[in-house]
């Protein structure tokens, strides 16, 4: 629950980054995904222009660092398990740097780390540097169906109460068993989750009636005026462009060239 | 099984945004033709409740290994297929942004592959034809394990075939799949054992509230024919995304493309597992890796572009190893520049404050 | 003004499975008036608010709110007249931020977005919660949350306000600061609480429920000196009482 307590969209910091409207946010994370995405699988350099939007996102808004890579490597267990057995698969040499041989495999592998790293770092850029209420409030403007982004926020809002309930039961259950963590044995464990299930349903039979006690018709009314001003705009167009430049033009190459490294 | 935007291609990852844009504003579209404003908060509540489900671990029988419930047949059956389609839906959307599980052009594929089969394959075909009439405590443990097998059977081959159609793993198809089911049977019958268990307890404990399910989720406009026509439609749009990527942007695709045309075949070592599993997929191949030149040029008839192109000059995979190495040079000295701008500019953002 | 009254007759209800938590209550509530409602755990406090608000209906008898008798039709006209504090405020704060769930029954009676953010401000100054508006509703302490529970009541200027266990949960600093909010509220107030000093320094009235009856209704000081009335209905004399 770390997770969510540290960056549970309560993102309260007033830096530039985070005054931007949450859909010019959500338009350029999702062109860098995107952009990062649809570079060839032996791409490694060529990605590495890409990595200024997390640093400089991260630099301008004020979050740690670590924090950005703390929630990027809590991705990395299945991408590194399946990018491992590119390794295996792909020996065909493509660099040899002095001595060392390169195969395609660990290029390969390579890549997917790197583009794992930049993918999720936008995406915890985001929900770092926007508060989940805004962010909901600019999903609702671009017309996402509002049974969902309702949906999003109600459960935002009850992830913590029930994850808390849960480490309750475990925990009671752990003080019964001496100390010693047991693992849970299934016939405990079913009528626990069980249990959990009926709580969880009385709440929302109380969450329905404090809802309808104050009127509530079935459509949930916000008033969360986005503005979005000319510096979104521009955020947006600015990024864009980088992104571009960098998708279609070897940046790291021409470096290279004006280095004359050949 | 969560997908990894690093494993997926924008076309492939693409596609299924779109599939899975649709499913959700359909499913929206059949909640608001049965209003009911208690589902509101009974949807939030649930989701979290899986979210908090997910925290708390069991041994696994005889295995000495732990799992954690899914929930997304228990979902769908207390639920409905359309509102547990949506709050698995949130509740993915949650952990790509919160917990990075998965990413947000993965986003798609996992939504339809963890949301998707079990709340519009397996809850109607399997869970309602076995549990629907007569619910006793036999045919609700059979229905929900039954459904919970085949649900996570479904994923875990969608995983494999987004992957496969994406070409960034090298793995192999069969490889991947020999990999992906018997691990995702184990998963599947643990959690199928799970969701009757708990589904048991509160059918006991509260019948009511199943029986109230099942009648806020007509099973009207679910045939197995209007099922199939979404799927075709929904691979017509991942194969279109796909063809008109392959030929907008060939070096996203290329790399099969050059291994199709055979410059880059596996290195085959002798014998063993690799070899075998090479000549298995010869015969059976159908995907990226060996099939696309068959498959490519009828499906987008028409455009001259997307047939193979003969490498050019500046594609990937390029094996000249002097041009590598500079790419390599470059890259580093991006890194570094990079880094002195944020350093730049925390410097700049600091004496401003 | 005198029509901001509250009358029961003869409230009966049984839950789905055969409970019955009210056997016949009658009780009138006039304008302005602070009564406490005790009794011990499972007495019927919790029924009845449900059932005055229309979240459950009654299998019998009458609830008349300043002259609008409760009823399918009148159900939501009753609500807007009485505003009902939950006992758990996490029930009762279900929006993202504190703004949204103070706005949320403003924008529900169809109010313009002037008038709500007028409603949302007041609210939360008469609670001394204006400083909260933009956090998130579930990162607040437990006396936060329950000022900011209140407010998302008040914004909606009901007439009558019923409250279960107000008091629950807070620190002896939070309750006193809820009782001095209690006590200067002009709305006709019911509030359902185990704690009985602070029905003592609240509610001149006190309606005392037994296993869904009424064992006594009046003056409270009067009520609380009966030392057999609280030991049979399972109470203990307040220790403001005592001295
Ligand atoms: N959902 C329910 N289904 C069945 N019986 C119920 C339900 N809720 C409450 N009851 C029963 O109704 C009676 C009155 O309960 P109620 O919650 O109104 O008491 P209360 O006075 O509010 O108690 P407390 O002080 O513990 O909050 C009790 O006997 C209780 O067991
Ligand atoms: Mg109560």
């Amino acid at each position: 629950m770390e997770a969510l307590a540290g960056a549970s969209g309560d993102a309260l910091g007033s830096s530039p980054v985070h005054r931007l409207d949450p859909r010019a946010k959500c338009v350029v994370t999702v062109l860098f995904v995107v952009a990062v995405t649809s570079f060839g699988r032996y791409d490694v350099s060529r990605l590495m222009p890409f990595v200024l939007y997390p640093v400089a996102i991260a630099t301008l808004s004020g979050v740690s660092a670590g924090s950005v890579a703390a929630r990027t490597l809590a991705a990395a267990p299945f991408i590194l398990l399946v990018g491992l057995f590119n390794p295996f698969f792909d020996r065909q040499v493509i660099v040899r740097i002095g001595g060392l041989a390169v195969t395609g495999g660990w290029m390969s592998f390579l890549s997917i780390a790197v583009r794992s790293f930049l993918a999720v770092s936008a995406a915890v850029l985001l929900v770092l540097t926007t508060r989940f209420d805004l962010l909901c409030a600019g999903l609702r403007k671009m017309c996402l169906p509002r049974v969902f982004v309702t949906q999003l926020e109600f459960l935002h809002r009850y992830i913590g109460l029930l994850a808390g309930e849960a480490q309750r039961m475990v925990r009671a259950h752990d003080l019964r068993s001496n100390g010693n963590r047991p693992k849970l044995a299934l016939v405990v464990y079913a009528p626990m989750i069980g249990l959990l299930l009926l709580r969880a349903l009385d709440r929302a039979t109380r969450v329905h009636r404090a809802m309808k006690a104050r009127l509530f018709d079935g459509e949930i009314r916000v008033l969360r005026p986005l503005a979005f001003s000319r510096s979104d705009f521009l955020f947006i167009l600015a990024w864009g462009g980088y992104f571009l430049v960098c998708r279609f033009a070897d940046v790291p190459g021409l470096l290279s060239g004006l280095a004359g490294v050949r | 099984m969560h997908m990894a935007d690093a494993l997926l291609s924008p076309a492939v990852g693409g596609a299924m945004w779109a599939v899975t844009a649709g499913l959700t504003a359909y499913s929206a579209k059949k909640l608001k033709e049965i209003p009911d404003d208690s589902r509101v908060p009974l949807m939030g509540v649930l989701g979290a409740f899986v979210f908090a489900a997910q925290m708390i671990n069991f041994s696994i029988p005889a295995t000495g290994s732990s799992g954690h419930l899914g929930g997304g047949m228990i979902l769908a059956i207390l639920l409905g297929p359309h509102a547990a389609f949506l709050t698995l839906a949130s509740v993915l959307v949650v952990q790509a942004l919160f917990f990075a599980d998965g990413g947000l052009l993965a986003l798609g594929c996992n939504i339809f592959n963890m949301a998707f089969f079990p709340c519009f394959i397996a809850y109607p075909f399997i869970y309602r034809k076995i549990a629907g009439r007569y619910a006793t405590a036999k045919t609700i443990s059979v229905a929900a394990t039954v459904s919970a097998v085949i649900g996570l059977q479904l994923g875990a081959f969608s995983v494999v075939l987004e992957t496969m159609a994406s070409g960034i793993s090298a793995l192999p198809f069969n490889a991947f799949v020999l990999l992906m089911q018997p691990i995702h049977l184990a998963i599947g019958l643990v959690e199928g054992v799970v969701t009757a268990a708990v589904v048991l307890f509160v059918w006991q404990a509260r019948p009511e509230v199943l029986a109230m399910a099942e009648e806020n989720a007509p099973m009207r406009g679910f045939s197995m024919k209007k099922v199939l026509a979404g799927l075709a439609a929904a691979a017509l749009v991942t194969g279109g995304a796909l063809s008109w990527f392959a030929s907008t942007y060939p070096d996203g695709l290329e790399w099969s493309m050059a291994k199709t045309s055979g410059s880059e075949e596996l290195p085959a070592p002798e014998g063993g597992i690799h070899a075998a599993l090479a000549g298995i997929q010869e015969k059976t191949a159908f995907l990226p890796d060996y099939g696309f030149r068959a498959s490519e040029p009828e499906k987008s008839a028409g455009t001259e572009a997307e047939t193979p192109k003969p490498e050019t000059p500046a594609a990937w995979p390029n094996p000249d190893a002097g041009t590598s190495v500079s790419g390599l040079v470059g890259g580093a000295m991006t890194l570094v520049l990079a880094a002195a701008i944020g350093m730049f500019l925390r410097r700049t953002s600091a004496a401003r404050r | 003004m005198s029509h901001h009254y509250l009358e029961v007759r003869d409230l009966r209800y049984a839950y789905p499975d055969g409970t019955e938590a009210l056997k016949g209550v009658s009780f009138r509530l006039e304008h302005g008036e602070a009564v406490g409602l005790v009794g011990a755990n499972g007495a019927g406090k919790s029924t009845m608010m449900l059932a005055l608000t229309g979240l459950i209906f009654a299998s019998g008898g009458t609830i008349d709110v300043g002259g609008t008798l409760l009823s399918k039709k009148t159900v939501g006209e009753v609500r807007r007249r009485i505003g009902f504090v939950f006992q758990d405020s996490e029930d009762q704060l279900f929006m993202p931020t504190v703004f949204d769930d103070v706005a949320f029954g403003p924008l529900n009676q169809g109010l313009s977005e002037p008038e709500v953010r007028e409603r949302v401000t007041d609210a939360l100054t008469r609670v001394g919660a204006e400083r909260l508006a933009d956090r998130p509703t579930y990162r607040l302490s437990g006396g936060e949350k329950r000022a900011v529970a209140i407010a998302t009541v008040l914004a909606m200027l009901p007439d009558v306000l019923i409250m279960d266990e107000p008091g629950s949960g807070l620190d002896p600093y939070g309750r006193r600061l809820l009782i001095g909010l209690l006590r200067d509220f002009r709305h006709t107030r019911l509030i359902a609480t185990h704690d009985l000093d602070m029905v003592l320094d609240v509610c001149p009235r006190t309606i005392v429920l037994h296993e869904g009856r009424i064992a006594a209704d009046g003056d409270t000081r009067t009520v609380f000196s009966d030392a057999a009335l609280l030991e049979r209905c399972r109470l203990e004399q307040p220790s403001g009482m005592r001295k």
